[in-house]
C-alpha cells in the first residue's frame, strides 16, 4: 500500500523524494525554500501527475498528518496522504566509496544489459555481473543464448575487488536518470582511484558514485541515487564459453548490416524464424524464410577469411549485437553452425557479443 | 464427355483473344489402393476378394478389391458386415507405412508433370496441368500419359479425371473407374475427359449427390422439391434453391451444376495438425489405463510431429464415450514444443478435466498450431549445470532441451531398431502394448483381445 507512495521530505533547503518497491529505491534531492523540516507519504503518481500539470512558477507544498496540500498559482489541491510508519524504513544514504566515469559505465550498461535474462525463473541471470578483469572492471550479462561483456577502460581498486550481480532492472534506470546525459557531458578523465577520498558525488561532481555492502548497492548520478538489492548466487563460469580462435572471420559495415537485417527481418513473425547468413569470399547473403508468409533475401559485401558457411540466428538477437558494436566496422567471427559466435568491433574487443546460433533441420 | 476424342486442343482457347485460356485440372485416384497394394505384394492374392481395415469387432473397411465389390463390400462398411457379406474374402490388417511409401513413389511421378499437386490422402491428388498443357499438349493426353507411367512403375492401376475444374476432375475420374455389373467387374476408361463444351451433358444426367457440398441432409430437403440430377438443379429457379438450403449454399450449388468450381489447386498442402487416435475393443473405465493409452497416443504423435519438423503450439485431447458422446478439451501452449514430456503433460491435464467414468470407446489426441516448418531451435550457451541452474526453482533439470535432447535419441534409436526399440517406461509394462506404430489399427483395434495388448507387440 505504502509502497504506492512517494516519501517526500524536507531538511532545511533539501527535498529528497523517495520511492522504493524494497528491491529497487530511487531517491532525489533537490533545493528548495523550506520553511519547516517535515516529511509526508503521498500517492506517487497522483503527486507527480498533479505536479506535472501545473502550470509554470513556484509550488507550495504543506502537509499535516493526513492531507498534502499543493498550490500553484490558483491551482489548489488536497491530497490524501499515506501513513508514515507504513512507508519502508529509508537508510541513511551511503556516502559513495568509488566513483566510475559515467560516459563509460553508461555505454558499457548499454551494450550490456540487453543480452540479460527478463525470465525470473533463471534469478541469476536477470542480473549484469560487474567483477574485475586483468586490471579492469567488466561487466558481464547473459539470458544463455547470448552473452554480452564490455571492459571499462579504467582500472578500480575498490571495485575490481568485488563481485557483484547488480540486477539488470536497476541499470535500466540508472540509464533513465533524468539529466543524466548532461552528467555524461560534464564527464572528465577519472583517476584510476576514483573519488575514494569519500567526497559525496554530488552534483557537479564528475562520474558516477558507487558504494556498495554485502546486500545491496547505491549508484549516485548527480542528485539521484539508485539503490538496489543484490542478487545472491554464483555466476556461471562464461569464460570457458568463448572460444580462444575462431577459423572463419567476416568483416562488414555496421550500418549496411543493420539495415539488411532490418530489412529481412520483416518477414519474420514469430520468434522461432531465424535468419540465415551465408558468408563467403566478398559478401554474406542474409535469408529469411517464412512459412506461409513469405521469403526475404539480401547480399552485404563483406571481408571474409575462412571456409563458406552458412549460420542461422535469431535475428533479433543479432541486431542486438550489431547495435551494440561501438565503431564502424563489425566482425563476426564464426566456427560452425551449432557453435557460438562472435560479435565485436573490428579494431578492438572490449565489448564482445557472444551468440548461440539457432540450428535450422 | 468424349472417350476416344483425337489428341487436339481442347484446352486452347478456341475463339482467339477475349477468351480466358481455361484451366486444366486433373483428378488422380487410384483403384483401391490399399488392397491393390496387397495384391502387388503377394501375387497369390491376385483376383481374390482382399478387405483392408479393422480386423476387430469394431473395425470397419479402408479399401476392398473389385473383386470383393462384388459380393457387396464397400469401404467405411462395418468390418462384420463386410465379413458376412464375403466370408471367402482375405481380410487384412493393412501396412500403414507400406502404403505411404508406394504413396511417395506416386507423388514423386505426379511431381514430375507439374509442381502443382494437391495430395489428398495418401492414394489421390489434383494437379494442375494448365501450363503443361501449353507446353506438352492436352490434358487427355497427359492423363494417358500419366496413367500409362503409374502403371509401369508402380504396377498399379488408377483412374484419371479431366477437366477445367476440381468439379468436374473429380467426377470424370469416378466415371473412369472399374464398375461392378452383376458378378462382373468391367474395365473402366481408366482416363475421362471433360472438354469445357461437354460440361453440361456430363453433369446433368449425375445424381445431385455427386455434387461436392451436397451431403445427406442437404440432399433429403433438394429431394423435396423433386431434384434428383444435376439437371434437376439446374433447372431449378434460384429463389427456390435458396429457400430450401439458404442464400449461401443456394448460390453455390447453382454455380456447382453448372459446372463452375474456382477452388484452386493449392500445391503442396501442408498438413494443419498430426494426430492419432485409437478405438478400444472394450470401453475403457481405469483412468490409470487411459491415461497409459493416451501416453502411447501422445509418443506417436509427437514422433509424426517431429518427423515432419513441426513444432505445435496446441494440443486437443478427444474422448468419445460407449454411448457415443464425445468431448475435446485443447488449450495453447506459450511455446510451441515438440516432445513427449511437454505436450504429454498437457494431454493428460486435458484427460483429468473428462469425466471417463461413463466408459470410453475412442481416445485422441491432437496437435496443431504448428510453428516454423524448418524447425528452428535456439541453442542455447552451456552454462553448465552450475549455480545458474541451481537457484532456478522448479524447472532444471526437467529442462524442454534437455527432454528435446531424449526425443532427438529416441527417433534416431528407432530409426535404426525400430519403433518398439524404444518405449516409455509408462508402456513398458506388460500391457502397455509398446509404441504405437504409424497408421496402426487407425481403422479400429485389430483382434479382439483386451484392450491394452489389442495391438500385440510388447515392448
Amino acid at each position: 500500500m505504502a509502497l504506492g507512495g512517494i516519501h517526500v521530505s524536507v531538511v532545511g533547503n533539501a527535498l529528497t523524494a523517495t520511492g522504493t518497491d524494497r528491491d529497487l529505491t530511487i531517491a532525489a534531492d533537490t533545493e528548495v525554500v523550506g520553511i519547516n523540516d517535515g516529511a509526508v507519504v503521498a500517492p506517487a503518481r497522483l503527486l507527480v501527475d498533479v505536479v506535472r500539470s501545473l502550470e509554470p512558477g513556484a509550488v507550495t507544498i504543506e502537509s499535516d498528518d493526513d492531507l498534502v496540500e499543493v498550490t500553484a498559482s490558483r491551482s489548489h489541491f488536497n491530497l490524501r496522504t499515506f501513513p508514515l510508519d507504513e512507508f519502508p524504513p529509508l537508510d541513511e544514504p551511503s556516502r559513495p566509496s568509488t566513483s566510475l566515469p559515467a560516459h563509460a559505465l553508461l555505454d558499457a550498461i548499454r551494450q550490456v544489459v540487453r543480452a540479460a535474462s527478463t525470465d525470473d525463473a533463471r534469478p541469476l541471470l536477470t542480473g549484469v555481473l560487474i567483477t574485475s578483469e586483468g586490471e579492469g572492471i567488466r561487466l558481464v550479462a547473459t539470458d544463455s543464448y547470448r552473452l554480452a561483456f564490455c571492459d571499462l577502460p579504467t582500472s578500480n581498486p575498490v571495485l575490481g575487488a568485488a563481485h557483484l550481480l547488480v540486477p539488470a532492472r536497476a541499470l535500466a534506470e540508472l540509464q533513465r536518470v533524468p539529466g543524466i546525459s548532461q552528467l555524461v557531458e560534464r564527464d572528465e578523465p577519472v583517476t584510476p582511484e576514483g573519488d575514494v577520498d569519500g567526497s559525496p558525488a554530488r552534483e557537479g561532481t564528475s562520474g558516477i558514485g558507487v558504494s556498495f555492502g554485502d546486500h545491496d548497492l547505491t549508484f549516485t548520478a548527480g542528485p539521484v541515487r539508485i539503490t538496489t538489492r543484490l542478487l545472491d548466487g554464483t555466476y556461471p563460469e562464461y569464460n570457458q564459453l568463448i572460444p580462444p580462435t575462431y577459423p572463419n572471420r567476416l568483416h562488414v559495415g555496421k550500418d549496411s548490416l543493420l539495415d539488411a537485417l532490418r530489412r529481412v527481418r520483416l518477414l519474420v513473425r514469430d520468434n522461432t524464424t531465424p535468419v540465415r547468413l551465408s558468408m563467403r569470399q566478398g559478401g554474406v547473403d542474409l535469408t529469411v524464410v517464412s512459412q506461409e508468409i513469405g521469403d526475404a533475401s539480401e547480399t552485404v559485401d563483406a571481408d571474409f577469411d575462412g571456409s563458406d558457411l552458412t549460420v542461422a540466428f535469431n535475428p533479433a538477437y543479432l541486431i542486438d549485437g550489431v547495435e551494440a558494436v561501438p565503431g564502424d566496422e563489425v566482425v563476426v567471427l564464426t566456427t560452425d553452425a551449432s557453435k557460438p559466435a562472435t560479435v565485436r568491433a573490428a579494431e578492438e574487443a572490449r565489448f564482445q557479443y557472444l551468440l548461440m546460433p539457432v540450428r535450422v533441420s | 464427355m468424349v472417350e476416344a476424342s483425337p489428341p487436339a486442343v481442347g484446352e486452347r482457347p478456341r475463339e482467339g483473344a477475349g477468351r480466358r485460356r481455361a484451366r486444366v485440372v486433373l483428378h488422380v485416384d487410384m483403384d483401391a489402393f490399399f488392397a491393390s497394394v496387397e495384391v502387388l505384394d503377394d501375387p497369390r492374392l491376385l483376383g481374390r476378394p482382399v478387405v483392408v481395415g479393422g480386423t476387430g469387432p469394431r473395425g470397419v473397411v479402408a479399401a476392398c478389391t473389385y473383386e470383393a465389390r462384388v459380393f457387396g463390400v464397400r469401404s467405411a462398411m462395418p468390418m462384420a458386415e463386410a465379413r458376412r457379406r464375403c466370408p471367402e474374402a482375405v481380410v487384412l490388417p493393412g501396412r500403414y507405412t507400406r502404403y505411404a511409401e508406394v504413396s511417395g513413389a506416386l507423388h514423386l511421378r505426379l511431381g514430375q508433370v507439374t509442381p502443382l499437386v494437391e495430395g489428398i490422402g495418401l492414394d489421390e491428388a489434383f494437379l494442375d496441368v494448365s501450363g503443361a498443357c501449353r507446353d506438352t499438349g492436352d490434358g487427355r493426353s497427359l492423363a494417358e500419359a500419366l496413367r500409362a507411367r503409374i502403371a509401369d512403375d508402380l504396377g498399379l492401376a488408377c483412374s484419371v479425371g479431366v477437366g477445367r475444374s476440381k468439379l468436374v476432375a473429380k467426377l470424370a475420374s469416378v466415371a473412369a473407374k472399374p464398375t461392378v455389373q452383376g458378378a462382373m467387374v468391367l474395365p473402366g476408361p481408366g482416363v475421362v475427359a471433360v472438354e469445357p463444351e461437354e460440361e453440361a451433358g456430363f453433369l446433368r444426367p449425375l445424381p445431385v449427390r455427386a455434387l461436392w457440398g451436397v451431403g445427406p441432409a442437404t440432399g433429403r430437403r433438394l429431394e423435396r422439391l423433386g431434384v434428383r440430377t444435376v439437371a434437376d438443379l439446374a433447372d431449378l429457379p434460384q429463389g427456390t434453391l435458396e429457400r430450401a438450403v439458404g442464400p449461401t449454399a443456394g448460390r453455390l450449388l447453382a454455380g456447382l451444376a453448372r459446372g463452375e468450381d474456382q477452388r484452386p489447386v493449392v500445391a503442396d498442402r501442408r498438413a494443419k495438425s498430426v494426430g492419432q487416435e485409437e478405438t478400444f475393443a472394450r470401453d475403457l473405465v481405469d483412468p490409470t489405463v487411459l491415461h497409459r493409452r493416451l501416453v502411447r497416443l501422445v509418443d506417436a504423435a509427437t514422433r509424426s510431429l517431429r518427423r515432419a519438423g513441426y513444432a505445435a503450439r496446441t494440443v486437443t485431447v478427444k474422448v468419445r464415450f460407449g454411448d457415443f458422446t464425445q468431448v475435446t478439451r485443447s488449450r495453447t501452449l506459450a511455446e510451441p514444443a515438440d516432445t513427449p514430456h511437454v505436450l504429454g503433460t498437457v494431454a493428460a491435464e486435458l484427460l483429468d478435466e473428462v469425466a471417463t467414468r461413463r466408459g470410453v470407446r475412442l481416445l485422441g489426441v491432437s496437435l496443431s498450431g504448428f510453428a516454423g516448418a524448418d524447425r528452428a531451435r535456439q541453442l542455447r550457451l552451456s552454462l553448465g549445470t552450475g549455480a545458474a541452474e541451481r537457484v532456478t526453482v522448479g524447472t532444471p533439470p526437467n529442462a524442454p532441451e534437455a527432454w528435446s535432447a531424449v526425443a532427438a535419441a529416441v527417433d534416431d534409436i528407432r530409426t535404426r531398431f525400430g519403433d518398439a526399440a524404444v518405449v516409455p517406461a509408462t508402456l513398458a509394462g506388460s500391457d502397455g502394448g509398446g509404441a504405437r506404430r504409424r497408421g496402426e489399427a487407425q481403422w479400429g483395434p485389430s483382434g479382439d483381445g483386451g484392450a491394452g495388448r489389442a495391438e500385440g507387440r510388447g515392448a
